[in-house]
């Protein structure tokens, strides 16, 4: 699969080749893609969304492109990609076993309480000297129309689950929480400037607007439902705000 | 207009090059205004060719009036010795003038043309004698083909002075060989070769014909273009901040003006906004549905 330049240059400046990657939160593959190709030894990649599992190994565990291990052997995607079903709260891996962590647009799906316990899993699987990228968007600006379209897919998830489906973290606020649990700062880089929210995206935000809808009271649910869709259609597409990656290494 | 040094050839090309193709469907009248048009904007590289309707006819009215502000690209579809230098004459001829400044192999598509061009009886032979004779300065070459096929011709025309080839977001957010012409781009820039970039202003194929008639197509182009002034200049802002000595116009003449202004106005593109841009063709172009992210 084609790798998202957002992707490749978050990682650019990353010791992938050779390490234990975790992506954490694997959407629908790009991440792994880009983690797989620039040659990590073993990559898991979790996700709590069967779907999203399912995507990621079909898009990734088939590619054919060989990379070389540390010790020198070579093998195909597919020996090196262990895609999990699972929750991040509770990461199926032991203490200290992962080199490099990467959340690529993971945070903005977490309220804070989630986001809290992720980033303490975080913490304990990775392993000293291991590299962590977040990668997320700074808050939309006021006048940005897919605001609300987001408000009302958050107010549909609020009735639903009791949770935001969205929370757009400035990266000052991300920074500062990693540093909070030990990690240190390396780097911020501006990855998308501005962001292209296409009919795509706010045609599948509509569409998640929508799942939640079915789970609140009902006329609430359908009128929420109906406004998500004619926002995506009004709005059409927006290029706003900015895609931002923190880099952190982690004390040996 | 801001000018680059197009190869070693030791001209400065303006950012954009005027496609005149537009010029073939434009009535006499029309084509003299839209010279005139283009030249107010300070471009100066123009590029034609004889398969471009009777694109070489309306420009050479101009042509002659303007000669010395035009860098004038022509091609030929010729592969062999006889035809290049046939089709050469008749556009000197058609054109009116004394001189191609920069002649181009045009649409190389085959290994097998390549093999064809360069070997004996191939159409470059035709081209350095037409260069010895001073009937043109610059050998060039354009190509849609595989970016393989135009770096494999780079390596075997020692005196290849410009290639022209497409990109645009949608090709640069693909990373198979076969959409790889930043691979081009590189090669280009380190043997000092100029480039020149086509299909800028594509946005995606035409629906099959079944589905819209060629004659209800609402532009001439081969692709349905971008045609918003905001797109154009997303546009052109791309294509002219990857390297390219210069981003050919597109070949509708409805296009040419918002064009002009894109190019007029060009101050570089940072690449944080470059990859909004190949983000975004991603998404149109996604075999993959629900991507809430980047």
């Amino acid at each position: 699969m084609d790798i998202p330049r957002t992707v490749s240059v978050a990682l650019a400046d990353r010791p992938v080749e050779g390490s234990r990657c975790l992506e954490a939160g694997a959407g629908v593959g790009a991440t792994t893609a880009g983690l797989v190709d620039a040659g990590a030894s073993r990559v898991y990649a979790i996700t709590n969304d069967r779907g999203h599992a399912l995507s990621t190994r079909e898009r990734v565990g088939d590619e054919s492109g060989l990379s070389a291990a540390p010790n020198g052997k070579r093998s195909g995607a597919a020996d090196r990609l262990a895609v999990l079903e699972a929750d991040l709260r509770a990461i199926p891996l032991p203490d200290g076993s992962v080199d490099l962590i990467t959340a690529h647009g993971l945070c903005n799906v977490l309220d804070p309480p989630a986001l809290s316990r992720i980033v303490d899993e975080l913490h304990r699987v990775a392993a000293p000297g291991s590299h962590l990228v977040v990668d997320d968007y700074d808050p939309l600006p006021n006048d940005a129309a897919v605001r609300d379209l987001f408000a009302v897919e958050n107010a549909a998830s609020e009735l639903a689950t009791g949770r935001s489906a969205l929370t757009f973290y400035p990266s000052s606020v991300l920074r500062d929480l990693f540093v909070g649990k030990g990690w240190a700062f390396d780097r911020e880089r501006t990855l998308l400037d501005p962001v292209p929210w296409t009919a795509s995206h706010l045609s599948a935000h509509a569409d998640a607007a929508a799942s939640f809808a079915v789970n609140c009271p009902d006329v609430v649910g359908d009128l929420l439902a109906a406004r998500a869709e004619r926002l995506a259609a009004e709005i059409g597409n927006e290029s706003v705000g900015r895609m931002y990656s923190l880099a952190f290494r982690f004390p040996t | 207009m801001e000018t680059r040094p197009l190869g070693n050839t030791g001209h400065d090309s303006t950012v954009m090059t005027f496609g005149t193709i537009a010029l073939n469907w434009l009535e006499q009248e029309g084509a003299n205004q839209m010279v005139e048009h283009v030249l107010d904007y300070g471009v100066n590289h123009f590029d034609v060719a004889p398969t471009y309707g009777d694109a070489e006819l309306k420009l050479e009215p101009k042509l002659r009036q303007h000669r010395e502000e035009i860098f004038l690209g022509c091609k030929t579809g010729e592969r062999d010795y006889e035809g290049a230098w046939q089709r050469l004459e008749q556009s000197l001829d058609r054109l009116g003038v004394e001189k191609i400044d920069l002649y181009q192999v045009h649409g190389l598509e085959y290994d097998e043309e390549l093999d064809e061009i360069t070997g004996d009886g191939g159409a470059l032979e035709a081209f350095r004698e037409a260069k010895a004779e001073g009937l043109i300065d610059y050998i060039g070459l354009t190509s849609h083909s595989r970016p393989s096929l135009i770096l494999n011709a780079i390596d075997r025309i020692d005196d290849l002075e410009s290639v022209m080839f497409p990109l645009n977001p949608v090709v640069a957010g693909k990373d198979d060989e076969e959409h790889d012409y930043e691979a081009v781009l590189r090669r280009a820039n380190e043997e000092n070769i100029g480039t020149l970039g086509i299909k800028a202003f594509a946005a995606e194929s035409w629906p099959d014909t079944d589905e819209l008639p060629e004659r209800d197509r609402p532009f001439c182009n081969w692709y349905r273009p971008v045609c918003s002034p905001d797109a154009i200049r997303d546009r052109f802002d791309f294509a002219a901040s990857q390297g390219l000595t210069s981003v050919v116009s597109a070949g509708d003449p409805k296009l040419v003006t918002m064009i002009l202004e894109a190019a007029a106005d060009y101050d570089g593109l940072d690449e944080a906004a470059q990859r909004s841009l190949i983000e975004a063709a991603r998404h149109d172009d996604s075999p993959v549905p629900e991507q809430l992210h980047h």
